[in-house]
């Protein structure tokens, strides 16, 4: 065996697997640990580095925050350690990320924005028994694999169409707006689709018609103006919009062009829409623009010192997915300080019944997860680009400005 | 020109394409102005395609490059434009001009200090995983010293005409333009410049080329140059309606490579006819094909073009 | 296990006794290899056994591409098409039958190779060679991937899950995770894959197809059936990348249009294989077990950097523009790749 592991060792030199065994921190059920390891993973570089960019940036900013304030005082003022992984944006990196982040000694996991990398990463969670902590990831069907290390903060697809259709209409009653035949334009695949589908039932539950579904491919998408004009030829009164930000601001731009005689246009977990750099990519074209989405909290203080804080750190202004990724360490932050235990098992069943007040988004409530690991307070809030800043306009309690019904007036 | 095949050729085509959207209008059960306005679309959706094309067509036709920095180059002419923009507050269509010989010189460097050790390859499988290593390394590059969130490149001309009762984009007819001056402009350089003389030369026999006198790997640094400046005036032009990424240009990648073998490799006229035939083809399909669908009717068409005619439209019988 | 990473090759050893002496060589160091490989995963750290994984998935992929494109001579850049096919048979057959994978990978395999022949008789019949042939196989890929993206019984653009299964269980190749299992499986398909390379280049119809890659023409002429003899590398290497899918699908648990039928899944399979040196029974080894870990050890590397460089920690996208670098290098200054370039020296 001895001649061997020389053969061996000199073999793995050759491959350059040496190094990486990091220090592992974990003292199962232990008190007193001096720090603890989360570990994150989000799309570093790749088409989405920008939006992972920031997610990073925003975990790293609340593990700084917490251990600034003593750390996780039930471990005796142990502190956080962000281990960053990089998902490059694609499944099978994201899951050789999470295994070398848990083998690493993370004991929760946070990530990762994409849904087919978060399928990925949960099973991996799933296996190793350590939580993983969705910010962001939208499909209803990650939940739906029966496991119990997968929670998730922000609302699945599903909820946010019918949220999204509930908030249109209620809009509508409330500015005496009439809401007839909407005309809806998302991007192809599970996420458009299955957001298109719980608004169309929710819609035409309360009479509203969908009179044309518009789909195309986010591969390659580079003029919005015949799928626009589509959606226009069956006469709408609203455009309703789901996709990511390029494709998004497309459309809002071809419906810029055309000036046509509709009364708003309505964007649902759009990646365009609510972001704030949108307001100055689309100029004119942004104006008035709604978008319902789950949103970080404008009106909450707090949210308003980590965004000040973020800015002068980064250089960047702080979007709701960055926001979410705060929010996901400080769960399980929350886990940790309420079990005092480090012992990734014990922390799910912390998290699992957990009740976070003042959560970050524009909630219904405390941050609780029922049993598929979803957030049962999270809903989404209507936004709109008044004077080229995005602004909450619904519902009223938290609204930052009122909204501005029909949208345009052509 | 009718009395050649290529004339008979782009006669073929213009009629297919006339009769296919006449077909579209009698037929398609779609509101007449909705066809006008995709059929414009198309025209414009078309020059975009063309411009990403003309470099491609000389990179691949005259060097036998399958160039996968194609998007890559694309988008790194787009930053250029961005940073001169945004820096020195000139004219995007100024810096237009002056991105296309920056990009021509990162052009002349690729080819004369890494693909022209390579020339010698029977293969294709050394340039091709160095032009992606080269994609890899510019969007990463780029994403280091821009970072990975969307810019925009504000279009001094922003705003829309009308055409036949159709919406078209300034930004976006000024890239037509542009499309036809650029193809105009390379078709005079092949034909009647010295230059133009030595590339078609070595395009047609390397060998006797350099038996006369011709220094090809000179001649193939100046190919691949003029393919990337004819990328930076693509990519000028494309800045003002696209949102910046580093990604940004990798969907036209493939879509070029349909463009430059449907038209014919090497060929200008072709990749300006395949360009637009495809924006046309994307665009109306659209009205009848949902989500990726009209993208499957390209390829599908590819496919064909490759078994029936794989010279392309504007290649020579071989 | 172990015994299970050698038996295989062994045994083909055995039966392929009166195979030219090359052959037995190679037969022999393969052995050598899949033993010593065997043991890498005690020495290495629990972290860097996803990598090894991976890097063995694109090593059978190398070797299957290899097969066609280096032996065959005709350059595929469609082999996501092959490997997609693979992973979603086997993903399909066991969500909706609940077939097991062992047999998933064998359907698979051949449904792969029926699609590859058909694919590469359509291009050979209209004569593409070159870059003609490689764009074609390239949109044929596309064309998977889209239709998959509107295919209801494959989840469209969601993809198929592999369910967990609550204990481990040969007969469904699932095991827990971090288990050796996961590295062996592959370890031994890509001995077999190796072992049908090497047993295909020696024998007559691998003669045939080398003879009719070096001048069909003559090949031809001297009344060898040149389309039967494109067809089988073709046939086997289309198999062998099959083969990576499904193993894929049931490591990674997930199997969607993009990891299946992706651009970047044709371009795993040509890398390794050039890097090393195409057309070589050890180049897409070679190859992989360089190029594999690569991405990662930069990674690993710029997440702890040494004091002088520390100013580049965090930034993002540098561990893949030096990845690109080295590529470009290797690729320009090994004109035969690693393994041939090597070969050549020592010949010299």
């Amino acid at each position: 065996m001895k001649k061997h592991t020389l053969v061996v060792v000199a073999v793995a030199v050759a491959l350059g697997m040496s190094g990486c065994s990091g220090t592992s921190n974990v003292a199962a059920g232990g008190d007193s640990v001096d720090s603890v390891t989360i570990g994150s993973i989000h799309p570093l570089s790749g088409s989405l580095s920008g939006v992972g960019g920031l997610m990073n940036a925003g975990a790293k900013m609340a593990v700084a925050d917490i251990n600034e304030a003593g750390g996780i005082e039930s471990l005796g003022g142990a502190t956080l350690v962000l281990n960053e992984g990089d998902s490059q944006g694609k499944a099978e990196i994201g899951q050789s990320e999470a295994q070398r982040l848990i083998s690493e000694g993370a004991v929760a996991l946070i990530g990762t924005y994409q849904s087919d990398v978060t399928q990925n990463v949960a099973s991996v969670a799933e296996r190793a028994k350590v939580p993983l902590v969705i910010d962001v990831a939208v499909d209803d069907k990650i939940l739906e694999q029966g496991y119990s290390y997968s929670f998730r903060i922000q609302p699945d697809a599903t909820s946010m169409g019918a949220s999204g259709a509930r908030s249109l209409i209620a809009m509508g009653e409330a500015t005496g707006t009439e809401i007839d035949t909407v005309a809806y334009i998302h991007i192809e695949g599970a996420f458009g689709g299955s957001v298109f589908e719980a608004f169309k039932t929710e819609a035409e539950a309360t009479g509203i018609t969908v009179a044309d579904e518009i789909t195309y491919s986010g591969a390659n998408f580079s003029d919005a103006t015949t799928q626009v004009t589509q959606a226009l030829a069956s006469d709408p009164d609203v455009i309703v919009v789901t996709g990511y930000f390029p494709d998004n601001l497309l459309i809002a731009e071809a419906v810029n062009a055309l000036k046509p005689d509709i009364k708003a246009v309505f964007g649902i977990a759009s990646g365009a829409y609510d972001d704030n750099s949108f307001p100055a990519a689309a100029g004119e074209a942004a104006s008035n623009i709604l978008s319902a989405n789950y949103h970080y909290s404008a009106t909450s203080d707090r949210v308003a010192d980590i965004r000040t804080r973020f800015e002068a750190a980064n250089g960047e202004s702080m979007e709701t997915a960055s926001m979410l990724s705060y929010q996901a360490v400080e769960v399980i932050a929350a886990a940790l300080e309420e079990s005092g235990s480090v012992d990734p098992e014990v922390l799910r069943d912390a998290i699992s019944a957990l009740s976070l007040t003042d959560p970050l988004l524009e909630f219904n409530g405390p941050i609780e997860f029922d049993e598929n690991g979803q957030n049962i307070n999270a809903t989404v809030v209507v936004m709109q680009v008044q004077d080229g800043a995005v602004e909450q306009v619904f519902p009223t309690e938290i609204a930052t400005k009122e909204a501005i019904l029909p949208a345009f007036s052509r | 020109m009718l009395t050649t095949e290529r004339g008979r050729i782009v006669l073929g085509l213009f009629a297919i394409t006339v009769l296919g959207i006449a077909a579209v209008y009698l037929f398609g059960g779609k509101d007449s102005n909705l066809v006008t306005q995709t059929v414009v679309t198309g025209l414009l959706l078309g020059g975009v395609y063309v411009l990403v094309s003309l470099g491609l067509t000389l990179i691949f036709g005259v060097l036998g490059i399958v160039n996968f920095a194609q998007g890559a180059m694309l988008a790194m002419a787009m930053y250029l434009v961005y940073f001169m923009v945004s820096s020195a507050g000139i004219n995007p269509y100024l810096a237009v001009v002056l991105s296309a010989p920056i990009m021509f010189g990162f052009g002349w460097l690729v080819q004369s200090t890494l693909m022209n050790r390579l020339i010698t390859d029977v293969g294709h499988s050394r340039p091709l995983l160095v032009t992606l290593g080269l994609s890899l390394l510019i969007s990463n590059t780029l994403l280091m010293i821009f970072g990975g969130r969307p810019l925009n490149v504000p279009s001094p001309y922003a705003g829309s005409v009308q055409i036949l009762g159709a919406i078209a984009d300034v930004p976006r007819i000024i890239a037509f333009v542009g499309a036809v001056i650029v193809a105009g402009g390379l078709i005079v350089i092949l034909r009647k410049s010295p230059l133009g003389l030595a590339i078609r030369a070595v395009a047609a026999n390397g060998t006797g080329a350099s038996l006369v006198g011709v220094n090809v790997k000179r001649i193939y640094a100046m190919t691949f140059g003029l393919g990337a400046a004819s990328v930076g005036v693509a990519g000028g032009l494309l800045a003002p309606f696209t949102s910046l990424v580093p990604s940004a240009g990798d969907q036209f990648t493939t879509l070029a490579f349909v463009i430059v073998v449907l038209g014919g490799l090497g060929s200008v006229p072709g990749a300006l006819v395949g360009g637009i035939f495809i924006g046309l083809l994307q665009t109306v399909g659209s009205l009848f094909l949902p989500g990726s669908g009209p993208l499957l009717l390209v390829f599908g068409m590819f496919v064909l073009v490759l078994f029936l005619r794989p010279q392309g439209l504007f290649g020579a019988n071989k | 296990m172990t015994a299970l990473g050698v038996a295989a090759p062994e045994r083909l050893a055995d039966l392929k006794r009166r195979l030219p002496t090359g052959a037995r060589l190679h037969f022999s160091v393969l052995a050598l290899v899949l033993v010593v490989m065997a043991f890498l995963p005690l020495v290495v750290p629990e972290s860097a056994l996803p990598v090894a994984i991976r890097t063995l998935v694109f090593a059978i992929m190398a070797v299957g591409w290899n097969l066609m494109s280096g032996y065959g001579g005709m350059f595929s850049f469609g082999h996501a098409a092959f490997f997609g096919v693979g992973a979603y048979t086997n993903a399909y057959l066991l969500t909706a039958f609940g077939v097991s994978p062992w047999i998933g990978m064998i359907v698979g395999a051949g449904l792969s190779a029926g699609v590859g022949v058909l694919i590469a008789y359509l291009c050979l019949k209209y004569k593409l060679a070159g870059s003609y042939f490689a764009l074609a196989t390239f949109a044929f890929a596309q064309m998977f991937l889209l239709v998959t993206l509107n295919m209801e019984f494959l989840n469209k653009s969601e993809g198929i899950n592999i369910p967990l299964l609550p204990e481990e269980s040969w007969s469904m190749l699932q095991f827990d995770q971090g288990s050796l299992y996961y590295y062996w499986i592959p370890l031994v398909l890509l001995g077999v894959a190796v072992a049908v390379s090497i047993s295909f280049v020696y024998s007559r119809p691998g003669q045939f197809a080398q003879a009719i890659r070096d001048d069909p023409t003559a090949a031809e002429s001297l009344g060898i059936k040149v389309m039967k003899y494109r067809l089988i590398p073709v046939a086997l290497s289309c198999a062998v990348t099959a083969v990576a899918g499904a193993f894929y699908t049931q490591y990674y648990l997930f199997i969607g249009p993009d990891q299946a039928f992706g651009l970047h899944v044709s371009t795993d399979a040509i890398i390794p294989a050039v890097i090393g040196g195409i057309g070589t029974i050890w180049g897409p080894l070679i190859g992989a077990a360089v190029i594999g870990p690569l991405s990662a050890v930069v990674a690993g590397f710029l997440r702890d950097p040494p004091p002088f460089l520390e100013f580049l920690y965090g930034t993002s996208g540098l561990d893949i523009a030096i990845y690109a670098i080295l590529l470009i290098l290797i690729v320009v200054f090994l004109p035969k790749g690693i393994y041939g370039t090597i070969r050549e020296r020592r010949r010299k």
